[in-house]
């Protein structure tokens, strides 16, 4: 088990990189210009092109690549992770600040894609062709269809014009005050949840499908089980490691989700903090972040493949 | 008994003869200089009613802290009410220019002296006085900055040799010759020229664009700030103006403009007051009751450049069939959901000096709603220069927002309809259209581009100027720049609009750019608050303090 483990932390770290030097390599040749957003369009017009080469100069975007690259690396085993370009921020600040919010609407994402997702997915593979299962089928594949964002800007107008609601405009921490962080995170989470709650539903039925249809879960209601106990019991573990594989993929997809979705909704987590950063060219937070998703990404897929190990003895030994 | 009955018929008619001859010399005096404004120092209103907080929600937060630095609203509208001007524009109408830390100011009958008299006993948030040493810092920065530092405001003052500090509270700036009073004086009124402490100036080597919260003399005091979210501020219990501002907080909030996200937290009373709103939020807020909503013009003109480095598009008459095969008017409803935008020429159609817009539109080509008499000349022009059968393959730049995508679109099939110019659309992100405009690779380019003032002396030369910094078609036309250099130095008044007419005929016959439409503002408030109107402002850099706003609630 521990060389299992070695191996998959050896190939999380050299995903790492590679990403890394994307990110990296990406960043720097896409064209634009991080002084727009720094002078406005007037002030960037009437840039002298010495003077635009000192401000690169001093945002360190003059340096060699090699330079720059060994800077960031640098950065982030100290911790820091640089400094915004514009407003002197420690990026590590924008993170601890507006993280918990990204995780918290991540995880209730995951919460809900299982509590919507399982039981419908049961249910399907118990009565295939049925009224509930065709639309449990219709509704997965709606909400696999619909976008996110536009799901979420559904929402929002929804609550606008029919309650004349809208979330609260600034950070609020689950800790300062769970109504006020709840209003926050439930609308993108309940958007995110439900999308990745279809996939989940349309896995867990096709595995459980397969695994009814074996001896031993015939062999169980032979015995005169109770259905209740077959599913619980006999047909959903064997049926679970798909479906947990393919939760962590998910959660990338979550996490990807909810840059769109946080804009949707005007939330205030690091989604909307990249999307903003991206407009500015603010390279340094752009790149932070974006590795930041690779690292939770990277690291949710290694525990993925550790559980599964862990859950079926056979891949530890292969 | 009431007074008006004591009044017997002799004393009543003295009383009218006395009044009808006042009025009789009153009538034969000069009108009142602007100098008689110099008495208008906001006075604080005794019906308003103080304390509360007012939340205040526009644009995006600054990418910088360095208000002089900036060029855009992130900036001013976030900062502003921590700061004072030398002089400003009347919060009460947005134009009149009135004292401000300058209690009054004498102009030398050449012109050629501005002498400021600096109000005593202002301090700074930091407890440090006042004094015309930080004028003339604040003012040496703007016109000289030092190396790494660039303000967009240095050309307002390119005639300014000497800022002399005459004792703690006089300051003189002198100049190499006379500029236009109103130029000048607009330009000491702008609102990106906040006054800041010498020692900050000292302090920072010049820079202030990673100091969050610098002293000034402002109203309001700086207390937090959350990055990309609020900027909270007191009020400055140590003002000048005593009795102002009548809030106790107010709540800047950071959001993106023309954004729903805006018009939505306007709308359900998350902010009391919302700038920068899109149409449809600020339809629904005017048609909301309890809500207020007002437009106004903004210095921001959307316009096609068209390089005049490749041929044909050297040539003045494709570029003015160009320019009158657009339907603007239809232009403007293009866009009607996604911004405000007002049809207009080469000046600024709201502003004295320019053709006004009602004679633009219906007698002038190329601003009529009817096109056909505009078409009929653009395709004789074409056939004139050659291009009878039109013109192939012109690489269109199209900025990467809502606007552009719309207009360019519209204007692709105008172009093509009217007079069979086929071009070929490249979206690009906003920094990439401004390194590609300056570098000339386009053929048409839309985009849009700024002033500091409405003066035209300001953005003649940065928009249309030889080597304005804006010129993006890289025009030139001797005419025209020979008339804009007697414009920036003709003191008369009358004088002056004349030759900005003149200017106007020469861009419509040899068009530098083709004006697509100008930008208004929606601004709409929750009635709850009081004591601002910003209808007949120009534009959203002068008048962003807050200092005479009060809310009732």
């Amino acid at each position: 088990m521990r060389k299992y483990l070695l191996r998959r932390a050896a190939f999380g770290l050299s995903t790492l990189i590679g990403v890394s030097l994307i990110i990296f390599v990406v960043l720097r040749i896409l064209p634009g210009d991080p002084l727009v957003a720094m002078f406005g369009l007037e002030g960037f017009a009437k840039l002298a092109p010495d003077d635009r080469a000192r401000i690169m100069e001093d945002l360190g975007l003059s340096d060699p690549l090699p330079v720059q690259y060994a800077r960031w690396m640098h950065d982030i085993t100290t911790g820091s992770l640089g400094r915004s370009f514009f407003r002197g921020e420690k990026v590590s600040e924008i993170i601890l600040h507006r993280g918990p919010l990204s995780a918290e609407i991540g995880l209730l994402a995951v919460l809900i894609s299982w509590l919507v997702g399982l039981p419908v997915g049961i249910i399907s593979a118990f009565r295939p062709n049925s009224l509930s299962d065709n639309v449990a089928r219709s509704l997965s594949i709606l909400f696999l269809a619909i976008p996110g964002f536009w799901l979420g800007m559904l929402i929002v107008l929804a609550t606008l014009f029919w309650f004349n609601y809208k979330t609260p405009l600034v950070v609020v921490h689950l800790w300062q005050d769970p109504w006020a962080n709840l209003q926050l995170i439930v609308g993108p989470a309940i958007v995110l949840g439900l999308g990745q709650g279809a996939y989940i539903a349309r896995m867990a039925r096709s595995c459980l499908l397969e695994v009814i249809r074996e001896d031993y879960v015939r062999t169980a209601r032979a015995k005169g089980l109770k259905e209740a106990l077959v599913v619980m019991r006999h047909a959903l573990p064997n049926a679970l490691l798909p479906v947990i594989t393919l939760s962590g993929i998910l959660m990338g997809f979550v996490l990807g989700g909810s840059v769109a979705v946080e804009q949707a909704f005007g939330v205030p987590g690091l989604g909307r903090a990249l999307v903003v950063a991206v407009i500015e060219r603010d390279t340094i937070v752009v790149q932070n972040l974006v590795m930041l998703y690779a690292v939770i990404f990277v690291f949710i897929n290694v525990a993925v493949d550790l559980s599964y190990a862990w859950l079926d003895p056979r891949i530890r030994y292969r | 008994m009431s007074r008006n009955a004591d009044l017997d018929r002799r004393t009543f008619l003295k009383r009218v003869g006395a009044a009808g001859a006042g009025a009789v010399i009153a009538s034969r005096l000069p009108a009142p200089d602007p100098a008689s404004a110099q008495d208008a120092t906001v006075k604080p209103d005794p019906s308003a009613r103080r304390g509360g907080t007012l939340r205040f929600g526009v644009h995006t937060a600054p990418a910088h802290f360095d208000v002089h630095q900036s060029g855009t609203v992130a900036n001013i509208g976030a900062q502003s009410p921590m700061y004072d001007y030398l002089i400003r524009r009347d919060p009460r109408d947005g134009q009149t220019i009135i004292p401000d830390l300058a209690q009054r100011w004498e102009i030398s009958p050449d012109g050629k002296k501005y002498t400021f008299h600096l109000r005593r006993g202002v301090k700074f948030h930091d407890g440090a006085d006042f004094t015309a040493e930080d004028v003339k810092a604040t003012y040496e920065r703007i016109a000289s900055p030092p190396k790494g530092v660039v303000i967009p405001r240095t050309p307002l003052f390119s005639a300014v040799t000497d800022i002399v500090a005459l004792d703690p509270y006089r300051i003189e700036f002198r100049l190499k010759e006379a500029r236009p009073r109103p130029f000048m004086l607009g330009a000491f009124a702008s609102g990106w020229n906040i006054i800041v402490r010498k020692k900050t100036l000292e302090d920072n080597a010049g820079n202030l664009r990673q100091v969050m919260a610098y002293p000034g003399t402002g109203p309001f005091r700086h207390v937090s700030r959350k990055d990309k979210e609020v900027w909270i501020m007191e009020r400055n219990p140590d003002y000048w103006n005593k009795g102002l501002p009548y809030v106790d907080r107010l709540e800047v909030y950071h959001m993106p403009p023309f954004s729903p996200e805006l018009g939505s937290a306007l709308l359900t009373g998350k902010l009391d007051y919302g700038r920068l709103l899109d149409p449809v939020s600020w339809r629904k807020a005017k048609e909301t009751p309890g809500m207020t909503a007002a437009e106004f013009p903004q210095s921001v003109i959307q316009a096609v450049f068209i390089n005049n480095k490749k041929a044909p598009l050297g040539d003045p008459r494709v570029r003015r069939a160009m320019h009158l095969a657009l339907d603007r008017h239809a232009l403007v409803d293009v866009v009607r959901d996604v911004a405000p935008m007002l049809v207009g020429g080469f000046v600024y159609p709201f502003h004295e000096l320019s053709t006004p817009a009602a004679e633009l539109v219906s007698k002038r080509l190329g601003y009529q709603k009817d096109t056909k008499a505009a078409v009929q000349e653009a395709k004789r022009l074409m056939a004139e220069a050659g291009h009878a059968g039109g013109i192939k393959n012109l690489t269109f730049l199209v900025r990467d927002a809502a606007t552009f995508k719309l207009w360019s679109v519209a204007i692709q099939a105008m172009l093509k309809e009217t007079l069979n110019i086929e071009t070929n659309l490249r979206t690009v992100q906003i920094s990439q259209w401004f390194e590609e405009a300056a570098a000339g690779n386009f053929d048409l380019g839309i985009s849009a581009i700024v002033s500091t003032l409405m003066d035209p002396s300001d953005y003649f030369s940065a928009w249309y100027g030889k080597d304005g910094p804006q010129n993006y078609s890289n025009w030139t036309n001797p005419a025209f720049h020979d008339l804009a250099s007697q414009i920036e130095r003709e003191v008369d008044d009358g004088r002056r609009k004349t030759m900005v007419r003149q200017a106007e005929e020469i861009l419509e016959k040899d068009p530098p750019l083709l004006p697509v439409s100008y930008e208004k503002i929606y601004d709409a408030w929750h009635n709850k608050v009081r004591g601002q109107n910003p209808s007949t402002f120009f534009g959203i850099y002068d008048v962003v303090r807050w200092d005479t706003v009060w809310v009732t609630s």
